[in-house]
């Protein structure tokens, strides 16, 4: 498919749209896209947005938004929730929340469901963030789904990870502890108009100082999203957090890892697909597989024997 | 294929139980649905795009079918977006041909069941004459 | 003997009598009807569960005088008046609005004549979500679905020649950023006509509710903002519109959006509260606004349920003003409210089945002790009424009233073992759904939180799969239905299309005519004001006497308090 590369080269929203839609659907003119994106990918700074349900991520990107699309910058919005394990299905909400950002011109934003990914994205998001970054925008916001503490994603795609929370965290403090809690680069106490936001900002400080990064002490800020206070904050620190990223080499090392990641990724699900058809096509095998579930022959064993037919039939190592 | 539906409430009208109940069971139905909120025809075909929406549904108990509903399908076609505009909400009978001509795929009222709904989008869509 | 020396520990019947009955009851169900009593199968509408049979001793707890009592007197669960309809007939109200304000005077003039005795008006949408009719937003809305008001002007020419000194005019602003600049308005139009304050009798819906969960829209004010604006307009006319009621605490839209009788009733109380202890913080005493606040109630087809609502309301009510904030005032505890019958109940197949829907309610209303009616027409889930349904509606109030002889005796149904029984058991409910609220952080927290709107939309969703799949039955849908009457053909009202034209037209000489210097100064006042602890009432209506448009005030509170929207559940 040539005509992927002169896709990127027209730059409009509507084609833009559609080279997304390829890519969430994992179509097969996706992997053509990809390839086209890959190249091409530029200097976005990836910001992820996470934090439990309805603490406000959605408010706090529109105002962010709002206030940064202003300069006249390029943003792309991705914002995920969760799909449905029961029927497939999803209700994608974020964007009622985004409704000031609608008919701004520098501003795309795209919605995910989970489509049965576990770690608080959508299977396609790194695609989908990575065609934004090739169509130049400058800015890609990542709202994860709201999670609890085992949603990891976003650190793998994010450059900036920003933790919203509500006041009074008190115990969820505790159990997130452990988990997402400690990884953010900018902590924000947002619904701050709510009691007891003091006290979440002391109790993050706290918890800050016994986690500082490398040369980076993780801000903890207090927002209002709904009454766009402390946006101006935010917008200076996540700055601040990308220059320090640049400044310190991590901008690329991280880009230098995630490529590596990408190419894990790619040869993991080549080797599944590999895998899975081979596995159609021997009936043998497949009477072997029977066996192994009934108990009557041991997994390890069959695994080996497949990938040791899967290397042969590639003419070996 | 997931089909991916953008919902809308038209305009200015209030009405939003219909259209959140039909998009949760759109969701039962196994489909993806962007719930927009309140929008106007831009805005709305705006959204589809960004979305790659399959479906641009449009819900309105408020009387502004006839002046705002036209409009989205004219911009959409306009931008290229091929995507099966349909529309739900109190509706009068004599209107609808007029909303068909205008390019809106199908008009439900009040008592339609949601099924019904899935099913005809799952019939149609993708099928846009752009 | 007065009312105090009730004896409280004097039960409605005999304990003796009851053990009785009940030894006698269950005798019944194992002779007689062998087992068979359905108990515990059987719901009301919003969950209770219903028995085969109800007897003394299923309200056996109750003390005639303290829990019933009579009427005009607390509880008032028997009515609020000790004369009831005997005294004052409900009123009958059809709602009207659609196009300019002159096309609604028309149509005023026209209810009027048949028999309507007060007036009842709904604005479009532009006018309830605050925008002008030359505004973009306004596009395509002018004059439908209500009619169309911009500025004092309008309200002016919408009440020309209908005489508010002498009939009660209802507003249905619903939002409280509405009701402060229309109640502004009514307010200038009297005054610039000379008709003193006092003489003004009438009601605005004004409840955030309306404006931060019930209804939909672009941009929404947030619920503390909306909530003060609706406590503004309360605490202005209990000091200067001493006839005027400047709430009706919205059940109805809620339990239309999607709610069951209980919560109906219980948020509206629980706006009550917020409100009563809001206007306490600022120094007002119960008894100077309590008397002015009154209630908006939907009924179902659960004939009995909703009769029970309508009395059981009534005790909470007197409960929370008397206990809870030391009313002393009879006035200050007892709850009027307004009826509307369902129109959600309403059908499209087979509308004419609707007039029979409608009928029922509307007796429940009258059995339940409304103050005023609306009875919703058959046309209902097509458009707005014609001239043909509405009157209809207004026949079907009027055999109500005079040929099924209902009004003759205060609260017929009292003593139903039933009734009573119902009655005590959705005061309970009432009572725990506030307790719910309140153990959340009130109703504005509720709001703000969104749980509220969850509440309402899983309500909402799970009656669209029950009438699917047919657990709720519903005539001619998925009960018996035909093929042959489901497409009866039904006239449909049009809005007017030349209302948007006209009101630009006006607007544009208004924007010429007016002083723009001193509008733009009331505004600034209106603007600085949003940030102090102060009513905004007086200075909305000195910007609305220099013509400032409603949509001008509006825009003021969208920049100042800022906007929000509720979460999607
Ligand atoms: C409930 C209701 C309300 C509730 C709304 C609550 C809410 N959150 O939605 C409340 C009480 C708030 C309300 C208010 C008003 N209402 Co109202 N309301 C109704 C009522 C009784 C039922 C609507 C409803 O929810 N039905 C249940 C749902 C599930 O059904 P539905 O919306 O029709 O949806 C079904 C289909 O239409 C379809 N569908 C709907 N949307 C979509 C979208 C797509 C894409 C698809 C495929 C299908 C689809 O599928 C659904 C499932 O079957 C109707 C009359 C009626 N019976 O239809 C009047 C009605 C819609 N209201 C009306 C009016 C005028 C108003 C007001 C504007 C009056 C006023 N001026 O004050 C106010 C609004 C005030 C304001 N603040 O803005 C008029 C509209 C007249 C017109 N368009 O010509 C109606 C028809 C009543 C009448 N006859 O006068 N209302
Ligand atoms: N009081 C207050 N409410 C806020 C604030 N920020 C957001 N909200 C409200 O909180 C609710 C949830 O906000 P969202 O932005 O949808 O939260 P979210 O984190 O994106 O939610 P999910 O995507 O569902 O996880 C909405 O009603 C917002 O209006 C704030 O600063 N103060
Ligand atoms: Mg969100």
């Amino acid at each position: 498919m040539n005509e992927a590369s002169s896709y990127f080269e027209k730059k409009s929203d509507v084609i833009l749209g559609k080279l997304l839609k390829e890519v969430e659907n994992q179509t097969a003119n996706s992997i053509e896209i990809l390839r086209e994106s890959s190249a091409r990918k530029g200097t976005a700074h990836i910001v992820g947005i996470t934090g439990p349900p309805g603490s406000g991520k959605s408010t706090l990107v529109n105002k962010l938004c709002k206030t940064l699309a202003k300069s006249g910058i390029e943003i792309g919005i991705v914002a995920v929730d969760p799909t449905s394990p029961f029927t497939k299905g999803a209700l994608l909400g974020d964007r009622t929340r985004m409704q000031e950002l609608s008919g701004l011109s520098n501003v795309f934003i795209k919605s995910l469901a989970t489509r049965g990914n576990l770690g608080g994205l959508a299977p396609t998001t790194a695609d989908i963030v990575q065609v934004l970054d090739a169509y130049g925008k400058e800015l890609i916001i990542i709202e994860t789904v709201g999670v609890g503490q085992i949603e990891f994603d976003v650190l793998e795609i994010a450059d900036t990870v920003v933790l919203v929370n509500v006041p009074g965290l008190g115990d969820s403090l505790q159990t997130l502890k452990a988990g997402i809690m400690e990884i953010a680069d900018i902590y924000v106490v947002n619904q701050a108009d709510r009691p007891g936001a003091d006290e979440s900002v002391r109790d993050l400080k706290m918890m800050v100082r016994e986690k500082l990064q490398e040369n980076w002490e993780q801000p903890v800020l207090k927002t209002i999203a709904t009454n766009n206070e402390g946006m101006i904050e935010l917008i200076d620190q996540i700055q601040r957090h990308k220059e320090f990223l640049l400044h310190s080499n991590r901008w690329d090392e991280k880009r230098k890892t995630r490529n590596l990641t990408r190419l894990n990724h790619l040869m993991i699900q080549s080797l599944n697909n590999e895998v899975d058809s081979y596995i159609r096509r021997k009936q043998g095998i497949q009477i072997k597989i029977q066996q192994v579930k009934e108990g009557k022959l041991d997994p390890y064993t069959l695994s080996d024997h497949i990938v040791e037919q899967l290397i042969k039939k590639h003419g070996g190592m | 294929m997931q089909i991916k539906v953008v919902m809308a409430k038209l305009g200015l009208d209030i009405h939003w139980r219909g259209a959140l109940v039909v998009s949760r069971m759109l969701r039962d139905e196994g489909m993806e649905v962007v719930y927009l909120g309140n929008q106007f025809p831009e805005q709305i075909v705006e959204a589809a795009i960004q979305e790659g929406a399959d479906v641009i549904g449009l819900s309105t108990l408020g009387g502004n079918h006839l002046t705002l509903g036209p409009k989205v399908v004219k911009l959409a076609r306009e931008k290229g977006v091929d995507a099966l505009v349909i529309m739900g909400g109190v509706i009068p009978e004599d209107d609808i041909p007029l909303l068909k001509e205008a390019g809106i795929a199908e008009v439900f009222g009040p008592e339609t069941k949601v099924e019904s709904i899935a099913t005809f989008i799952r019939e149609h869509v993708g099928k846009t004459i752009g | 003997m007065t009312k105090t020396n009730v004896n409280q520990g004097a039960k409605l019947f005999n304990q003796e009598v009851v053990r009785e009955i009940e030894a006698q009851k269950e005798r019944w169900k194992k002779e007689t009807v062998k087992g068979k009593t359905g108990d515990g199968e059987y719901f009301s509408d919003s969950g209770i569960p219903v028995n085969l049979l109800y007897t003394p001793d299923d309200i056996k707890e109750l003390n005639y005088m303290k829990d019933i009592g009579l009427s005009g007197e607390a509880p008032y669960v028997r009515g609020v008046y000790p004369n009831m309809y005997r005294g004052r007939l409900f009123t009958v109200r059809q709602i009207a609005g659609y196009g300019t304000p002159e096309d609604t005077n028309d149509r005023f003039k026209f209810l009027l004549k048949n028999g309507a005795t007060g007036t009842s008006v709904v604005l479009d949408l532009p006018t309830i979500r605050g925008y002008d009719s030359d505004d973009p937003e306004a596009e395509g809305h002018v004059g439908a679905a209500g009619v169309a008001i911009d500025s004092l002007e309008d309200i002016e020419a919408l009440y020309d020649g209908i005489p508010i000194d002498e009939i009660s005019s209802n507003i249905v602003t619903h939002l409280p950023s509405t009701t402060v600049v229309i109640m502004a308005m009514f307010a200038a139009m009297a005054e610039k006509k000379g008709i003193p304050f006092e003489k003004l009798s009438g009601t605005n819906q004004n409840d955030f509710l309306m404006e931060t969960a019930i209804g939909s829209s672009l941009e929404v004010l947030p619920p503390k903002a909306s909530f003060r604006l609706q406590c503004d307009a309360i605490e202005f006319a209990s000091k200067n519109l001493p006839r005027w009621n400047p709430v009706s605490y919205n059940g109805y839209n809620l339990r239309e959006a999607g709610t069951d009788a209980v919560a109906e009733v219980a948020c509206a109380l629980a706006n009550a509260i917020a409100t009563s202890e809001e206007l306490i913080r600022r120094g007002n005493k119960i008894d100077d606004f309590a008397k002015r606040l009154s209630f908006f109630w939907n009924l179902y087809n659960d004939f009995f349920e909703e009769i029970a609502k309508c009395r059981a309301s009534r005790v909470v009510y007197q409960e929370i003003m008397k206990e809870r904030f030391k009313a002393e005032e009879m006035k200050s505890q007892l709850m009027r409210f307004h009826v509307q019958t369902a129109g959600i109940t309403l059908t499209k197949v087979e509308p004419l089945n609707n007039i029979a829907r409608s009928a029922i309610q509307g007796l429940a209303a009258v059995l339940g002790g409304a103050q005023s009616l609306h009875v919703d027409s058959y046309d209902e889930a097509y458009s707005a009424p014609t001239e043909e349904s509405a009157l209809i509606s207004i026949r079907t109030q009027q055999i109500i009233q005079t040929e099924t002889n209902v009004v003759n005796t205060v609260d017929p149904l009292a003593g139903s073992y039933f009734v009573e029984y119902l009655t005590k058991e959705m005061a309970q409910r009432i009572r725990d759904y506030i307790s719910e609220i309140e153990s959340r952080g009130g109703l504005v927290a509720c709001v703000d939180s969104g749980w509220l709107h969850r509440e309402i939309a899983d309500f909402a969703y799970q009656t669209q799969k029950d009438i699917e799949n047919g657990t709720r039955k519903i005539v001619g849908l998925n009960y018996f239905p035909s093929e042959e009457h489901a497409g009866q053909k039904v006239e449909v009202f049009r809005y007017p299309e030349t209302a948007e034209a006209k009101q630009k037209e006006k607007l544009k000489r208004l924007r010429q005519k007016r002083d723009a210097k001193k509008v733009e100064e009331k505004l600034n006042v209106i603007r600085e004001m949003c940030h102090k602890d102060v009513n905004l009432m007086p200075y909305i209506k000195d910007a609305v006497l220099e013509y400032a448009t409603l949509g001008e005030i509006e825009e003021v509170f969208r920049e100042e308090f800022g906007l929000w929207q509720f979460p999607l559940a």
